[in-house]
């Protein structure tokens, strides 16, 4: 059924974990990006704010698109441009073909355009008898090997300098050597030639101008001045969701682009195209032409689409890709139809069909980082958890899946048969047997169940008599109830000890699982039952303290969006605090200095969740130890640690075994630091850390008698 | 208070590689472009976007040196801007805070002037630099209001430059590996 499908997906997540010489290549290139990212944001003023300022433009540009395309379009016409706006791939083709032959051109330049990618434009021209040759370097590369991008912004990463040089060897006939100035001096000439003589010059554009009927295209190398100026006829082929309207608004695009991309503040070039200008002077001056073909392809229905909407927003900047951390072990061959990586899942189920998408959709682990790297704020994970649901309704689940979804209910009944259960984790041959029947990673060590789960211990808690000065209710999810109710009875005791009286109010896992595995129905069951059992409380005056940080940032953050932003969504998240950050607080107003120092001469690397980054960044648990005397290190490599909640306990390649290769440099950082042990808040990172380093990996409450 | 521009413009720009020349007058431009072109010991240069007492200056320094000039005929293109080794176009404005050049265009001539030979030289007047990259929104809209068919804007911060090859920068693949700002500074 399901498993059938994906076949071809995991012999390509195999492969791609066998030989990790493209990973190492694109994972260099992705830290590269981050840093250069992070290092470039500094200087801009407002520093990533900027987000939010991209956010405004994109949402009011894509809610006023139909009028700021005719705009655009009447502009456009007014300065000479030919626009057609062609609603199908095979009309934006069929145009281009019967202008070339309109014309008589055979030799036609190109420089990058990821949407003549996404319609793949350049088979149908050569089939044709049109010399169509890349000039982005990157592009050129792939267009020799007939291969598609790797990245979206690097399409030629996974290409080491031997390989272009062998390329360029047998496409001129000499021996070309392997040093990169040789290659470039190579790669000069061979391209100089088809920059003169092009008939045609074929373009995207990165941004339309409503204001002025304008387009820019920014390129570093300026073979998009080249292509846009030499030959008598220009095309170019433009998403119409790339329109703003204002100059000003341009400008912001034009830093924000590359800014997430790669870290610079412009590109080199970048060229404000408006009309077609003459070349030269003289009778002997050929006349000259401007095509754009604005193209929907998908757009308008993505448009009208409540969850496919917001995908508009992407600015084609590459930064998701640069963050997501199963994109960077298998590639963009594999994580991605045309458009790669996390906006490609988007993307894909947008203008190439749902199916086509959902057969790599699955590769997204559901860590978030994509939205908290994208200039326009983008949801992706949401977004990709709808893709993943709509995508089951027609095609089923995968039974692993389905398992894990139902983690929660699982783990109470480990807790109900526990020693018994505990027993057959530890049997080799029924793990064995639990790797095929339901995909449970027979390798994967899995936390023993308590016998007594923390809601029938807390029942029999006797909370201090005092007048409390705060009251707190508890989320309690499933590590902190099943696996570790000390865990979770330590944290009642440090907010007594605080002053605070504890409730523990019926409640449900948080669910987060139906958001990794794209079942949007139960996800929002959940919520709704959630919020509805622990709204009173805040009328009552508690606060809602969580200490899994995944089920926290359901609260804080992902209930509101599941639910239509309603009030008592709202309220549960504005009085959702996480653990330290509830203690630190509480701490600091006391006013107790800390002056036991039980942690004193201890040192710890800590690891920060992927769920934990849109809210503390964990530097309020950190705070809590150092206040306890030890030194504590952020360790990070700035992406996930592979786990993704239950993906890294399913059997296989789409799971465990990727958990395992994506972990590896992070594994290899706390390997390599001088720490008595790892610390997390997180259940699942700690089952991963502690796998991967053989160090322990403990929570902060843990460390303490 | 343009001082400072001038200055920012300039570490900007030489961050990004490109060479900042700050000259006193136009006359002294004229021996400072003269001069690169001997450096980089030029036998053909093109001329584009200039005013014409600086295109005489140039010309009258340029002994043994083919230097090209507006206007260009059609049917010489774009070979004759090819065999160019280096190209100096009149820049609009500058700025500051992101090392940027812009030329404005209504011959795409000037264009392969900036963008087909291996130097490029982009001549402003310290007056015409702005600090902030958003600022200069508003002088960009009174150009495009001037032009009402076809005018193409150029920004250009530096030489020409790829990573695509492992990572490694490599400058001037297709357009210019160097390029320099002469600004022509009276104070």
């Amino acid at each position: 059924m399901a498993t059938n499908r994906y076949e071809h997906l995991f012999k390509q997540i195999h492969d791609a974990i066998d030989d990790r010489s493209k990973s190492n290549a694109l994972l260099r290139c992705m830290k590269r990006g981050r840093d250069t990212r992070a290092r470039a944001l500094e200087t801009l003023p407002g520093g990533a704010a900027f987000r939010d300022e991209v956010r405004r433009i994109k949402e009011r540009c894509i809610e006023e698109l139909p009028r700021l395309q005719q705009q655009f379009i009447a502009n456009a016409r007014r300065r000479g441009v030919q626009v057609f706006v062609a609603d199908s791939a095979a009309d934006a083709i069929g145009y281009c073909l019967e202008l070339a032959e309109a014309r008589g051109a055979t030799a036609l330049a190109k420089s990058k355009s990821l949407t003549t990618d996404e319609i793949e434009l350049n088979q149908p021209l050569l089939d044709a008898g049109i010399d169509v040759v890349e000039t982005d370097l990157g592009e050129l590369i792939i267009q020799l090997v007939h291969e598609k991008p790797f990245h979206l912004v690097f399409p030629s990463v996974h290409k080491m300098a031997p390989d272009v040089a062998e390329i360029f060897s047998r496409v001129t006939g000499e021996k070309v050597a392997s040093d990169i100035p040789s290659l470039m001096k190579v790669v000069q000439k061979y391209l100089r030639p088809i920059f003169l003589n092009a008939q045609i010059g074929l373009t995207g554009a990165n941004i339309g101008v409503a204001e002025t009927g304008g387009i820019c295209i920014e390129t570093n190398e300026g073979n998009g001045r080249l292509v846009s100026s030499i030959g008598d006829c220009h095309v170019c082929v433009m998403g119409a969701e790339k329109i703003v309207a204002t100059i000003e608004e341009a400008m912001l695009m034009i830093l924000a682009h590359p800014v997430s991309a790669s870290g610079q503040l412009p590109t080199t070039y970048v060229t404000w195209m408006h009309g077609r200008s003459p070349l030269g002077e003289g009778p002997e001056r050929s006349p000259r032409e401007s095509h754009l073909i604005l193209l929907d392809n998908g757009r308008t229905r993505m448009r009208d689409d409540a969850v496919l909407r917001e995908a508009l927003y992407c600015i084609r900047c590459g930064a998701c890709m640069n963050v997501c951390p199963t994109y960077g072990i298998v590639g963009g061959h594999t994580f991605g139809h045309i458009y790669p990586g996390p906006m490609g899942i988007c993307w894909t189920a947008g203008v190439h069909g749902l199916e086509k998408a959902a057969d790599f959709a699955p590769l997204c682990i559901s860590c978030g980082l994509c939205q908290e790297i994208c200039p326009a704020k983008i949801d992706m994970p949401l977004i990709i958890a709808e893709i993943k649901h709509r995508d089951a309704q027609k095609r089923g689940r995968l039974l692993s899946d389905r398992v894990m979804m139902d983690s929660d209910g699982a783990a109470r009944l480990g807790s109900l048969t526990a020693p018994l259960a505990n027993l057959a984790l530890g049997i080799p041959p029924l793990r064995k047997a639990m790797a095929t029947s339901i995909g449970l990673s027979s390798d994967r060590k899995v936390p023993p169940f308590a016998p007594a789960s923390f809601q029938r211990r807390f029942k029999r808690h006797r909370s201090p008599a005092l007048r409390p000065r705060r009251k707190v209710a508890l989320f309690i999810d499933v590590y902190a109830n099943y696996n570790d109710p000390k865990l979770g009875m330590a944290a009642v005791r440090h907010l007594e000890a605080l002053g605070c009286q504890v409730v523990l109010p019926k409640q449900r896992a948080a669910g987060y699982p139906f958001i990794a595995y794209g079942d949007m129905e139960r996800a929002r069951r959940t919520a709704r039952y959630n919020v509805s059992q622990l709204a009173p409380y805040i009328g009552k005056g508690y606060d809602i303290v969580g200490i899994e940080p995944t089920a926290t940032y359901c609260l804080a953050v992902l209930y509101p969006k599941l639910l239509n932003h309603d009030l008592r969504a709202r309220s549960v998240a504005a009085h959702t605090h996480e653990l330290f950050s509830y203690l630190v607080r509480l701490e600091d107003e006391a006013g107790r200095p800390q002056d036991r120092a039980p942690l004193a001469g201890k040192r710890f690397g800590f690891h920060c969740s992927c769920h934990q980054r849109p809210m503390g960044g964990g530097k309020e648990a950190m705070r809590w130890l150092q206040r306890r005397g030890a030194e504590v290190e952020l360790i990070q490599t700035g992406t996930c640690c592979g786990m993704g909640g239950t993906f890294g306990l399913k059997a296989g390649p789409l799971g465990h075994k990727l958990s395992a290769a994506v972990g590896d440099p992070l594994f290899r950082l706390f390997k390599n630091a001088y720490i008595d042990a790892i610390v997390t808040e997180s259940s699942v990172c700690a089952i991963q850390l502690a796998e991967g380093t053989g160090k322990p990996a403990r929570h902060p409450l843990h460390l303490i008698g | 208070m343009n001082r400072e521009h001038t200055f920012d413009f300039a570490e900007n720009f030489i961050k990004l590689s490109g060479v900042v020349h700050r000259v006193a007058s136009e006359s002294a431009a004229a021996e400072t472009i003269v001069s690169i072109f001997n450096i980089k010991g030029a036998r053909c240069v093109a001329l584009a976007g200039l005013p014409a007492s600086l295109i005489s200056a140039i010309d009258r320094g340029c002994e043994g040196i083919t230097v090209l000039k507006e206007p260009y005929p059609a049917d010489t293109l774009p070979g004759a801007i090819d065999a160019a080794d280096v190209g100096v176009t009149g820049i609009e404005f500058a700025i500051a805070q992101s090392g940027t050049l812009v030329e404005t265009a209504t011959n795409d001539a000037v264009r392969l002037v900036s963008a087909l030979p291996r130097t490029y030289i982009g001549v402003l007047r310290a007056e015409d630099i702005v600090d902030k990259f958003l600022d200069a929104a508003a002088r960009i809209r009174r150009i495009t209001e001037q032009h009402e068919r076809n005018l193409v804007i150029s920004f250009i911060s530096g030489p020409s430059r790829t990573g695509d090859i492992e990572l490694k920068l490599t400058l001037g693949v297709h357009g210019p590996e160097d390029a320099h700002a002469v600004i022509i500074d009276p104070r």
